[in-house]
């Protein structure tokens, strides 16, 4: 594959949480404003000559017809080019990938890719509960979130043995980053008898194997390589992605012990980047739900199928392990705005890269990190981008 | 005119009448009512005891060309309660018939109205089905009296087990129980002695004395017993003598409560099932009608009737108020995302109330539901033939989800089923879900998914399978 390359240039976020005292404008401008702060040689935002907004539930806001034409008067740049991407969880990290094709294909040269959801305008059960009644009248009548994933736990747990205390060990580890991130809707560490006395939710899954609804927005600043000097001397490249699909309803999944979506998205990310699981030296991965970072460490490739529960437990994914997974707290601890996740979860990779991760930081060895979605009606939608610090 | 096949339904919970009565500081009745979770309805129930009476038969469903459905509760005061029975029973598309209601004589109506069109050659094979799941006013004395359950016959022309010889009329523009329009639930008799001097048992006894005339055997006799006292009271009076009270089918009253237009026939079932003459009374509207059926050998179906009305999971009067809507949390109810009168309720209405998949003709893939599967999603083939599904399976995974907003009720399971011969489907459990385990036996039955905006939207729900536990000793007794 033939394909110009990609330079991050500057990257940021606001502090996650259920943030009642801000707009969803106020959000994209604080998200922006970090980004554009962090951009090492200084940043004129007129140099942005395309947008791309990760939004993915306008609904949740009330809002529900929103457009591109939402953020760029809120960011002080009204008049851009500006188109919103939508595709379910994966939304901020599609828009990412879009955003990097409209800089590799040389049509648009400074691009600001910024996620921005606003889940807490409405209470729970108008919120992602309502998402029940959504959808086919009653094939898919009741599914809620974790009706998404914890048919793949009770699956997990009877063929290979993973146990509540295998899930829990992703809260503790999860939570105990997050503590670590100053970002982090979460900032408190939680024990594994925690996590298994939680309220059940949807069995098998408890109160704590659940994210938290959680507003938040994230930007990102894309440019070509030979542009990036400009801004930076300690570029990010974007070394490959991809983006999967699968059936759409649960009782077409051709597993329910992994997801056929993040396997094929992965797949093409290694693919393009030239790099195989082993080369990754950290990884944001999608834990909705402590399941759904078990399945993932298996269908990224970086532990067998059926020992992601195990691998959890003997901490193989912590900080310092073998193979560092949601060093921010992931899902579980820094939130879900579902539209600036993938973005917050690129920025975390772009900090580990870069050496600025503080407490957090994992060892670089190969200069690659993966950053991970998956979501949509039957999980359908994985996105895979993977970021690198080599320049070829 | 001869009746081929029987079947009956209850719904499994049962609320014992002295729960009732210690809420309101009453001495405690006795015995228990059967009644509906609240996503079961005199529809469901229909389907229910329809769906066995077919099984019993033997027919195939396209064979039947007419049904009629007695009920004073139909799920649509207007509206197509007769033809979403229909549909999920998958009736021949030109099947005739009638639904039959306005009062508790419903049941025999539809018998009656049955019996006539085979008689006169109008249909082959008719359903008459029963069903009914009393409403009553909470707090009121007629709360620990109404219960719910189903019975269905099948009929034909001639060559079955049991004949109707006999029928006998009466009617007296006499006030029972009722509502009016715009009233939800059932009002109790004004005074029960009234109605039991003036209406049950005069109209009643009028009728029995009717069917006895050429009777040489007084036989048996199922009448309905509003209040567990009447049909003693009426078997007494009946030929002093010569019918015992142990002879009067009261439609399990002491166990399922007062069945309304159903009580007659799912009282009848059981002793479908040994020869001899068998008297059927109905009553309500200011109408009491009587018939006489004579027993030639045993009624397919009418083996298994006891086990299918013992179910019995006791449940509490909270829950009951609960599912009966009376007891609602606050706030607001989330809306389905599709309105029950929108374009895409008539494109799926057959495949979701028939359980319809498209099967691939080219790999035999089952894609559900049809009208979102152009394209096989095995083989990517275009040609289906659309077929239903078999209702029975095991678990492929599962979960029960406890964080529902209203008008979801947890716990609410959902399932994924790997049906028996072929196909797998997603649905939501039909109870708590507590039985459920990987590979488990499961049976799809009719539920009601919802109310919305008004609108009874029906699909099918998935059961742990239990054992039967039926013999002949139990049903004969």
């Amino acid at each position: 594959m033939s394909w110009n390359r990609v330079a991050v240039v500057g990257a940021g976020l606001i502090h996650m949480g259920e943030l009642f005292d801000q707009s969803y404008e106020q959000m994209a401008r604080g998200a922006f404003d970090a980004a554009v702060d962090s951009v090492d040689h200084g940043f004129d935002p007129t140099a942005i000559d395309a947008v791309f907004v990760a939004t993915q539930r306008g609904t949740l806001w009330g809002q529900e017809g929103i457009g591109g034409n939402t953020i760029p008067s809120a960011i002080g740049l009204a008049g851009v080019a500006c188109t919103r991407v939508e595709n379910a969880c994966p939304t901020g990290s599609d828009a990412f990938r879009v955003g990097c094709m409209a800089v590799a294909s040389g049509v648009h040269d400074v691009v600001l890719v910024i996620g921005v959801e606003k889940m807490r305008d409405k209470s729970s059960d108008e919120g992602l509960l309502a998402r029940a009644a959504a959808g086919h009248p009653v094939y898919t009548r009741g599914e809620s979130a974790p009706v998404l994933f914890a048919p793949f736990a009770t699956r997990h747990m009877h063929e290979f043995g993973t146990t509540r205390e295998m899930l829990a060990s992703v809260a503790v580890k999860n939570h105990h980053n997050g503590v670590l991130d100053p970002y982090a809707h979460f900032r408190n560490e939680v024990t594994i008898e925690q996590v298994l006395a939680a309220p059940p939710v949807c069995s098998p899954l408890h109160l704590l194997d659940c994210c938290p609804q959680t507003d938040g927005a994230a930007a990102i600043i894309i440019t070509a390589p030979e542009r990036a000097a400009d801004f930076t001397d300690r570029p990010v490249f974007v070394a490959g992605f991809g983006v999967a699909t699968d059936h759409p309803y649960l009782h077409e999944k051709s597993t329910y012990v992994g997801l056929p979506a993040t396997v094929e998205a992965s797949r093409r990310a290694y693919e393009m980047a030239g790099i195989s699981p082993a080369d990754v030296d950290v990884a944001e991965v999608h834990d909705c739900f402590t399941i759904t970072e078990i399945l993932d460490i298996e269908d990224l490739g970086f532990v067998e199928k059926g020992r992601g529960g195990v691998a959890s437990l003997e901490g193989e994914t912590v900080l310092d392990g073998r193979i560092p997974v949601n060093p921010s707290g992931g899902l579980l601890a820094k939130g879900h705005p579902i539209g600036a996740t993938g973005i917050a979860q690129l920025t975390e990779c772009w900090w580990q890269l870069r050496g600025q991760a503080d407490e957090r930081q994992v060892a670089i060895r190969n200069g690659f990190a993966l950053q991970h979605n998956v979501g949509g009606r039957g999980s359908g939608v994985s996105v895979v981008n993977i970021l690198t610090t080599n320049a070829s | 005119m001869s009746i081929a096949a029987v079947g009956v339904a209850a719904p499994e919970w049962r609320v014992p009448v002295a729960s009732i009565d210690a809420a309101w500081g009453r001495s405690p009745g006795r015995g228990t009512l059967a009644v509906c979770r609240s996503d079961e309805d005199p529809l469901t129930l229909a389907w229910a005891a329809a769906d066995r009476a077919v099984a019993a038969a033997g027919v195939a469903p396209s064979g039947i060309d007419g049904m009629w459905w007695g009920c004073t509760r139909p799920p649509f005061a207007e509206g197509p309660s007769w033809s979403t029975l229909a549909a999920t029973l998958h009736l021949a598309p030109e099947a005739d018939g009638a639904l039959l209601s306005g009062s508790t004589h419903a049941g025999l109506d539809a018998l009656l109205a049955a019996a006539d069109a085979v008689a006169a050659g109008r249909v082959d094979t008719a359903l008459v089905v029963t069903s009914d799941a009393l409403l009553p006013a909470t707090g009121t004395g007629h709360e620990t009296s109404a219960g719910a359950g189903a019975a269905a016959l099948l009929l034909r022309r001639d060559g079955g087990p049991a004949r109707l010889v006999h029928t006998a009329h009466r009617w007296e523009p006499r006030l029972d129980r009722y509502r009016g329009d715009r009233e939800p639930e059932t009002r109790e008799t004004y005074d029960g002695r009234l109605f039991r001097e003036q209406a049950y048992l005069p109209m009643l006894g009028a009728v029995g004395d009717a069917l006895l005339v050429d009777a040489t055997d007084a036989g048996r006799w199922s009448l309905p017993d509003p209040d567990g006292r009447l049909a003693r009271a009426l078997a007494k009076r009946l030929r002093a003598g010569t019918t015992s009270a142990q002879d009067v089918a009261a439609a399990d009253r002491t166990r399922l409560g007062d069945l309304g237009s159903a009580a007659t026939l799912v009282g009848a079932a059981a002793a479908l099932g040994s020869p001899g003459p068998l008297h059927l009374l109905g009553v309500g509207g200011g109408r009491a009608t009587g018939c006489t059926v004579i027993v030639d050998a045993p009624v397919p179906g009418a083996e298994r009737v006891t086990a299918d009305l013992s179910g019995g999971e006791e449940v509490a009067y909270t829950r009951v108020l609960r599912s009966r809507g009376v007891l609602r949390p606050t706030g607001e109810s989330v809306e389905m995302a599709v309105p029950p009168g929108s374009a895409m309720f008539g494109r799926g209405a057959g495949e979701m109330l028939g359980l319809l998949a498209a099967r691939c003709v080219d790999c035999g893939t089952m894609n559900t539901p049809p009208d979102v599967h152009p394209t096989c999603i095995s083989c990517g083939s275009t040609k289906f033939d659309v077929v239903p599904l078999g209702r029975t399976g095991t678990v492929q995974t599962f979960v029960v989800n406890r964080t529902m907003p209203s008008p979801f009720e947890a716990p609410l399971p959902l399932v994924v089923v790997d049906l028996d011969d072929g196909g797998r489907i997603q649905l939501q459990g039909g109870d708590d879900g507590a039985e459920l385990s990987i590979g488990a036996p499961v049976d799809l039955v009719l539920r009601r998914y919802a109310v919305e905006r008004g609108v009874p939207v029906y699909g099918w729900k998935v059961l742990t399978r239990r054992p039967v536990a039926g013999t002949d000793e139990e049903v004969t007794s």
